[in-house]
């Protein structure tokens, strides 16, 4: 097979879908590649989800056949806990400086017993995401009080907590960009309330908190006090599709509230599911079909409008959602047990974490901007566009082909 | 009896604090088969699986179960370690005694050990019979055959012969460009559709890797993932090809509405490929148009949104405004369907230029007004909750993207599904361009309806796919799995036993078996490229002739006796 005119490897940044993608593509082909992952584990997003739409699979045999592609391909090397630091170009190549942070508990040690969160006296450890493999624990180095119960509590001595940092040197040919999505904070818009009730939570939180591998194993409760929740308002375009804030379209949004409303409907039919939504972006394979399928047989209401404020009641009893909806011009206030911020989700390079300086041109919403050329830096994923994981998956693959043959990212398209 | 040996893990407590390993431990030693056993601390720490290598080989044991924890987690370490050390797969068994017996049972301590103890019984039982498939490895067709020559097709034979690949580019009609040969320009760039499938179609014409059947039909199509063998009629001229891999691109067609917003009835309801066509010939000539989404879309008969009728609205809302300066447009929608950055800020732009945009609900459409042609539309304004009439001369209707009707024929000829609506279905969404079939793979709007540069993409997609299984010079059947040394081989006949009943051909859905006849008598065949193990010949074979050799019944017959008895 042709290749570019050289043998150097491909460095891929993100190991989420579109990075494991990429990185199998390019593999396959016969193009070594360096994936960086600035987590501790594989699956990047992915990997925290119960379920994926539009089928209501779990996610986890899927991607944890991908993840162990990934680790046991000749071709590919992982760099978990790593973070790209900087990047030179050098004749035909680049240099690029990785750095690898290596997490408190070892994960070739880590036996997933547990013990350090029980013995953990600052409630510092905690399991890493349902569907990390391996399965592993972490610690919160910032709730950590460095008080060493867990490293004499720990069987195996997975855990050190002075493990250096190793830096490396990698000459690569071109770098892939597939950092993924965050979670954007949306306490500064006051009208939705975040922080001020236990029960207004973000999707990402809510996903994690009902999983049927989570803290409840599946069962719809409430955060404050642990009671079954009468109703819940799904709020969307949170944060997004807002001039003043994330102008933008996050594209999954919709279909991940829809999901999430059914398999509330699935698991407990008395709870009351409310979609304030403004346009129902159902846009994917058998996404309107899935969409409407359950708000039609399971009673969830659908509801044109935003919320002009989101206010927990007197008490903590219930949190009250004002809102008009734009199809019955009506005013209206209504109580709800729980509501879910959906929306508030932006590309991860324009994260503090990223250094500035290798990051590649960004459009002024923080997307990779294809129409600077940057040499031959490629984007696929959340990072280019607001994309799910077919799209991600997709766009990954395009990327593998466009480093292989050395196609222009000025001609890359988007839309 | 195969001589085995059995490791029971502690697992530094996790295992041993509920299970009494040690009276476990010589319990299982009962059986004949079993020569030592090993109860040790951890198996999966990187130290550990030297040391268990060389217990293994001084054992002499040609088997080896472990009683660990759950494969999906840390046992997969010991697997995956044994395997370097060249214990092959098909010896190694994997009872889980953590997640499935200490942990879930925490509150039946009795109940757990006689679980882990029928658990360990049934697998060193079955492990005694369990083999290994046998492989085949068959050359590969270093060439591509794509099926239609759209952006899809056209960006996936781009990419290809520039990886070096043959490719055999097949089209229906008599020139490259699909859908692009029928629109004036492209959202988001605004290039002409021509300029944009231009250079794509100059690439692959000058180069000599890619050959181009115009007018052609596929009239035959066999083989498997690495040597498909096709025959074609191209231009009434018959082809003969063989390829290691095929990729759909054959896009899909739009929607004639007749019956709808009285299209087909009043002169001036068109739709929005009518107006395209329009642009290209200059004749665009309206006051006040209204454009009306979701025509046909979005409704009983077709519950899916085609994605670009909304992104091509708001581009022609905008040309006409271009070209036609004074003309108001109106675009009359239910949800605008412009998710991500790039698309909601055209949506944004095309609101800046004074398109006006209306909401109507599903149970109130437009209704189209004028006796002999149009004077104006009427539409329930759902914003706003008032009742408006448009004066308008032209009524452009967004009609979706509909599946060929050919896709029908072709999913059978190529052994493919089909979704509900007709277009054809991936094997799921992390692996979204791949199909049941090893070696097939979908882009463009054959897929799913997409705009023109997500079709170039896609294309690219499948391309690396393809390219990536003919990347080597050979194939084997295992290496076809996607899951590396899980793969339950695939299923095996014996020649003996077989009386050709048929049985496994008619239930197999991926066309692997076949019978053949062999001395006179009719016996079933597995092609093993294109098995996927997935049993369903085995529970129809009326003698047990044919086996999954990973799972055969022998296996399973002695998991079930230890389990439960001998049953009388």
């Amino acid at each position: 097979m042709q290749k570019k005119n050289n043998t150097s490897p491909v460095l891929i940044i993100g190991g989420g879908v579109a990075g494991l993608t990429a990185a199998l593509d390019l593999a396959a082909a016969g193009q070594a590649v360096h994936l960086v992952e600035i987590g501790g584990s594989l699956g990047g997003q992915v990997a925290k989800l119960d379920k994926i739409y539009p089928t209501d699979h779990c996610a986890f045999c899927p991607l944890w056949t991908d993840i162990k592609r990934c680790r046991e391909h000749p071709l590919i090397t992982v760099h978990t806990s790593s973070t790209l630091r900087e990047l030179k170009k050098k004749d035909s190549h680049m240099q690029a400086l990785i750095v690898k942070k290596p997490p408190a508990i070892d994960e070739a040690r880590c036996i997933f017993c547990g013990r350090c969160q029980k013995g953990c006296p600052a409630g510092a450890a905690y399991p890493a995401g349902v569907h990390t493999y391996p399965p592993v624990y972490r610690i919160d180095r910032d709730a950590c009080t460095d008080c060493g119960a867990c490293v004499t509590i720990c069987p195996t001595g997975a855990i050190d907590f002075h493990r250096r940092e190793e830096s490396m040197t990698l000459a690569v040919s071109d770098v892939v960009w597939a950092a993924g999505f965050r979670e954007i904070d949306v306490s500064p818009l006051k009208e939705f309330g975040y922080g001020s009730h236990r029960d207004i939570m973000t999707s990402l939180e809510f996903e994690e908190w009902t999983a049927e591998a989570g803290p409840n194993k599946g069962t719809i409760l409430t955060k404050s006090d642990r009671s079954i929740p009468e109703s819940i308002a799904f709020i969307q375009c949170t944060g997004s599709r807002d001039q003043k804030f994330l102008p933008y379209c996050s594209a999954v949004c919709c279909m991940h509230a829809f999901k999430q409303a059914q398999w509330v409907q699935r698991r407990n039919p008395a709870v009351r599911c409310v979609i304030l939504y403004t346009d129902l972006r159902t846009v994917g394979k058998d996404y309107y079909a899935y969409a409407l399928r359950e708000a039609r047989g399971n009673g969830i209401t659908l509801i044109r409008g935003r919320p002009s404020l989101i206010h927990p009641l007197p008490g903590g009893n219930g949190i009250a959602v004002k809102f008009e909806d734009t199809i019955t011009q009506k005013r209206e206030i209504w109580k709800f047990d729980m509501v879910i911020l959906n929306g508030n989700i932006g590309p991860s390079l324009t994260g503090d974490a990223r250094e500035k300086s290798v990051a590649p041109a960004l459009t002024g919403e923080g997307f990779i901007d294809t129409g600077v050329d940057e040499g031959s830096r490629i984007g696929c994923g959340f990072s280019l566009e607001p994309a799910d994981v077919a799209e991600s998956a997709i766009r990954a693959s395009s990327a593998a082909v466009r480093v292989i043959t050395g196609q222009d990212s000025r001609q890359d398209e988007r839309g | 009896m195969a001589k085995t040996i059995i490791f029971l893990c502690r697992c530094f407590g996790e295992i041993g604090a509920a299970i009494d390993l040690d009276h476990l431990g010589e319990r299982v030693k009962e059986d004949g088969a079993v020569v030592a056993t090993s109860i040790v601390d951890s198996l999966c720490l990187p130290e550990d699986i030297k040391n268990v290598a060389s217990l293994i080989r001084e054992s002499g044991a040609e088997k080896v179960v472990i009683g660990g924890c759950s494969p999906f987690g840390r046992a997969d370490f010991v697997i995956s370690g044994l395997t370097r050390e060249g214990i092959e797969r098909e010896n190694i068994g994997i009872v889980d005694l953590r997640e499935a017996c200490s942990w879930i049972h925490r509150d039946d301590p009795q109940g757990a050990v006689t679980k882990a103890w029928n658990l360990l019984a049934m697998e060193t039982g079955a492990l005694e019979h369990r083999k290994r498939s046998e492989d085949a490895v068959i050359k590969v067709r270093p060439e591509v055959m794509i099926i239609g020559a759209g952006p899809a097709g056209l960006a996936a034979a781009r990419s290809l012969i520039r990886l070096g690949i043959r490719v055999h580019l097949i089209e229906r009609g008599g020139s490259p460009g699909g859908m692009l040969n029928l629109i004036s320009h492209v959202y988001p760039s605004g290039e002409s559709a021509g300029e944009k499938i231009a250079p794509y179609v100059e690439e692959i014409e000058k180069n000599t890797l890619a050959v181009f059947y115009p007018k052609a039909k596929i009239t035959s199509f066999k083989g498997f993932a690495g040597d498909f063998k096709v025959t074609l009629n191209a231009n009434e001229k018959e082809h003969y090809i063989r390829v290691g891999a095929v990729i759909i691109a054959s896009g899909a067609r739009t929607l004639l509405p007749y019956g709808l917003y009285r299209y087909g009835n009043l002169k001036n309801v068109i739709t929005q490929m009518e107006l395209e066509r329009q642009f290209i010939k200059g004749t665009v000539n309206t006051r006040s148009a209204v454009f009306i989404q979701c025509a046909g879309a979005r409704n009983h008969d077709r519950p899916y949104c085609a994605t670009i009728c909304c992104p091509s609205s708001l581009k022609n809302a905008m040309r006409v405004m271009e070209e036609l300066p004074g003309a108001k447009v109106f675009v009359l929608h239910r949800d605008i369907m412009t998710p991500g950055s790039v698309m909601e800020s055209y949506y944004r732009k095309t609101l800046s230029q004074g398109v006006q945009f209306i909401r109507f609900e599903e149970s109130t459409p437009p209704v189209v007004l004028g006796e002999d042609q149009v004077r104006g539309v009427e539409v329930y304004d759902a914003i706003n909750g008032v009742t408006r009439k448009i004066d308008a001369d032209l009524v452009v209707l967004s009609t979706p993207l509909v599946p060929n009707e050919e896709n029908r024929k072709l999913a059978d000829m190529l052994n493919l599904q089909l979704d509900r609506y007709g277009f054809f279905s991936e094997i799921y969404p992390l692996h979204p361009l791949e199909t049941r079939i090893d070696g097939v793979f979908i882009c463009g709007s054959a897929r799913w309806p997409v705009s023109s540069d997500q079709a170039i993409v896609q294309g690219e997609g499948a391309a690396i796919k393809a390219a990536s299984l003919l990347a080597g010079k050979e194939i084997s059947a295992l290496s076809l799995s996607r899951v590396p040394g899980v793969k339950t081989g695939h299923a095996t006949v014996s020649k003996d036993s077989c009386t050709g009943c048929g049985n496994c051909v008619s239930v197999c859905t991926f066309e692997a078996c076949r019978l053949q006849k062999i001395d006179g008598n009719y016996i079933s065949r597995v092609n093993k490229m294109r098995c996927k193990a997935c049993g369903n010949c085995v529970a129809v074979c009326p003698n047990g002739t044919m086996q999954l050799p990973e799972i055969n019944y022998r296996a399973t017959g002695e998991m079930i006796r230890r389990a439960f008895g001998d049953m009388q």
